[in-house]
């Protein structure tokens, strides 16, 4: 049984799980409803197909198999071709976007002579299988070549610059955007020395939109949800409200230049001269709105925003200006583990508001009846008994960004899902042709920017 | 940057697909046989963990209860949270039960 609202979807999942299931539908919604309620709906109709309910369900339990039934064909479409049928540029950004295989803003054409072009930015071979993704739990996969990323990679107004980045965010063979009907957003970063060969930006403004690295890469990966994780709205998306975090996947690179802490590449076992980028999985991120320090340290600041958060998943990640982190490293915190274990150690919520959460409900409530601790034992407190819902240090981490006009960071509740090394896509020569008005531009922004600190008396 | 060929809008141009390609990961299942009738059978009704479900489906039980007198039915959790699977669960119900209904979805 699903409630009614999943009835396309759930015909389409049946499928593509390779069987003809069936299904009843209660109405929509089941959660937060008077029990009256509920027992309406289960004497009541199956409003998709007009039938009472319960008597269907019985059916279901006992009308003979079809020979559809006993012998199901298999769901999965045809092999798609390498090329598409010719036609004019307006004609065919009209097709894509048609066919939902944009994130609705025009892109570049994937022609035979731009991805060519592309892939001379990598040394792998066109054909390489990179992965295989789907945004949902356990739907059939996709399959993708580095050819199939390049493309998507054009899509996106990206360079053969930008494609190990993207590249190895494909290779994580994890889509931006899952399926779920909470939304879900990521976080990506990156690390080493490829964030100044190909520009990106991890001062000044690095998570809003100016910087081309910065967003074409943030895109690619959106785009490639969509085409090779088989993102499709309302067949295989549910999320209700979406997240404005998909458009570019809150993609930086990190401030390693101006950060006091070791990279973050390094706390995961990287060496500082290798490049890797790093993906985390969440909903949101809270704005400090305020300077760290003003009033009280930062990390007493902290736990007060971390109240917002249901605190189920026990992560949480702080996005951090590079003057926060100098202020915490001042406080005692000469680690970002330190810091970890601070929060983990002091973050208090009342037992009862970690399991009156939906997700309290949905993740939380299961563990505590299989008497996983420590919510087994939570599960049995009264309820305003004051609990440390983030007791596992090593899901709590720290990352430095932007520019040091502010001392504020985000508090978000994304969790640590994978860093990939981006090196092992490189092209064969390593390098990249450097572009020298570039590299000047930015060399004058960067002198602007120390000669600001320093006329302003700040500690450069 | 990416170089972008400037061509006339009304030339013809060819471009590749950007989807992934199908695999072939899913082997079709039959579903089990169905029962003659639900008189004197256990029938295993399964939350998966959604909220609303558990209540849902112990209305869904009552009403099994109350309109075939014979019937027997197990309402039961689904160990961890709706994406894991449950061997042990599933075993019993292959041993004990006659039908199974899950839910509820979404």
């Amino acid at each position: 049984m699903a409630s009614a609202r999943f009835a396309d979807f759930a015909a389409t999942d049946s499928q593509n799980h390779g069987m003809n299931l069936r299904f009843s539908f209660p109405p929509y919604p089941l959660v937060g409803r008077p029990r009256e309620v509920l027992r309406q709906y289960a004497e009541g109709r199956d409003p998709v197909t007009g039938r009472p309910l319960m008597p269907q369900v019985v059916d279901a339990l006992t009308r003979p198999l079809t020979e559809e039934e006993k012998n199901p064909k298999p769901g999965r479409g045809a092999p798609r071709p390498r090329l598409l049928n010719p036609d004019t540029e307006e004609n065919l950004q009209r097709l894509f976007l048609e066919n939902d295989w944009t994130d609705g803003l025009p892109i570049v054409m994937p022609t035979e002579e731009r991805v060519a072009h592309m892939l001379t930015g990598t040394a792998a071979d066109p054909n390489e299988v990179v992965g295989r993704m789907t945004i949902t739990t356990l739907q059939e996969k996709l399959e993708y070549t580095v050819e199939k990323v390049a493309v998507n990679a054009v899509m996106a107004g990206a360079g053969p610059e930008h494609l190990p980045v993207i590249l190895a965010l494909a290779a994580s063979q994890e889509g931006s955007m899952p399926s779920s009907t909470t939304s879900f957003g990521r976080m990506a970063f990156v690390n080493g020395p490829i964030r100044e060969e190909i520009g990106m930006n991890c001062g000044l403004g690095a998570l809003s939109p100016f910087n081309h690295a910065n967003a074409v890469i943030g895109r690619a990966w959106t785009l490639m949800t969509i085409n090779l994780g088989d993102s499709r709205l309302g067949e295989t998306f549910m999320g209700s409200t979406g997240n404005p975090l998909n458009y570019n996947n809150m993609f930086f690179a990190e401030n390693e230049e101006r950060s006091v802490w070791e990279p973050f590449h390094v706390r995961r076992g990287f060496k500082k001269e290798e490049s890797a980028v790093t993906i985390f999985r969440g909903w949101s991120a809270i704005n400090s709105m305020g300077a760290a320090g003003c009033c009280r340290p930062a990390q007493e600041e902290m736990l007060l925003i971390l109240q917002a958060f249901p605190a189920v998943s026990g992560s949480i990640t702080f996005v951090m200006d590079p003057l926060v982190a100098k202020h915490l490293k001042e406080q005692g915190f000469q680690t970002p583990r330190q810091l970890s274990e601070w929060i983990s150690a002091n973050f208090k919520m009342p037992a009862g508001q970690f399991f009156g959460s939906d997700l309290g409900y949905s993740f939380g409530n299961p563990l505590a009846r299989d008497g996983v601790e420590p919510f087994s034992t939570w599960w049995k407190l009264p309820p305003e008994t004051m609990i440390t819902p983030y007791f596992r240090p090593e899901l709590i981490d720290s990352v430095v960004v932007g520019g040091e006009t502010q001392a504020l960071w985000f508090t978000t509740d994304m969790v640590w899902s994978q860093t990939i090394s981006i090196d092992r896509w490189r092209p064969k020569t390593g390098v990249y042709q450097k572009d020298e008005r570039e590299i000047r531009r930015r060399e004058a922004r960067r002198k602007r920017h120390a000669a600001a600190l320093k006329a302003s008396g700040y500690e450069y | 940057m990416a170089s972008i060929t400037k061509q006339p809008t009304r030339s013809l141009q060819t471009v590749l697909d950007p989807r992934g390609q199908p695999t072939a990961e899913i082997q079709p299942l039959s579903l089990a046989p169905r029962l003659d009738s639900l008189d004197g059978k256990t029938v295993y009704l399964v939350d998966i963990g959604f909220g609303g479900g558990w209540e849902f489906l112990q209305e869904a039980a009552a009403w099994l209860q109350r309109n075939i007198a014979s019937v027997r039915t197990e309402l039961r959790h689904k160990k961890g949270n709706m994406f894991l699977d449950d061997p042990e669960l599933f075993a019993e119900i292959a041993e004990r039960g006659d039908a199974v209904i899950f839910g509820v979805g979404g």
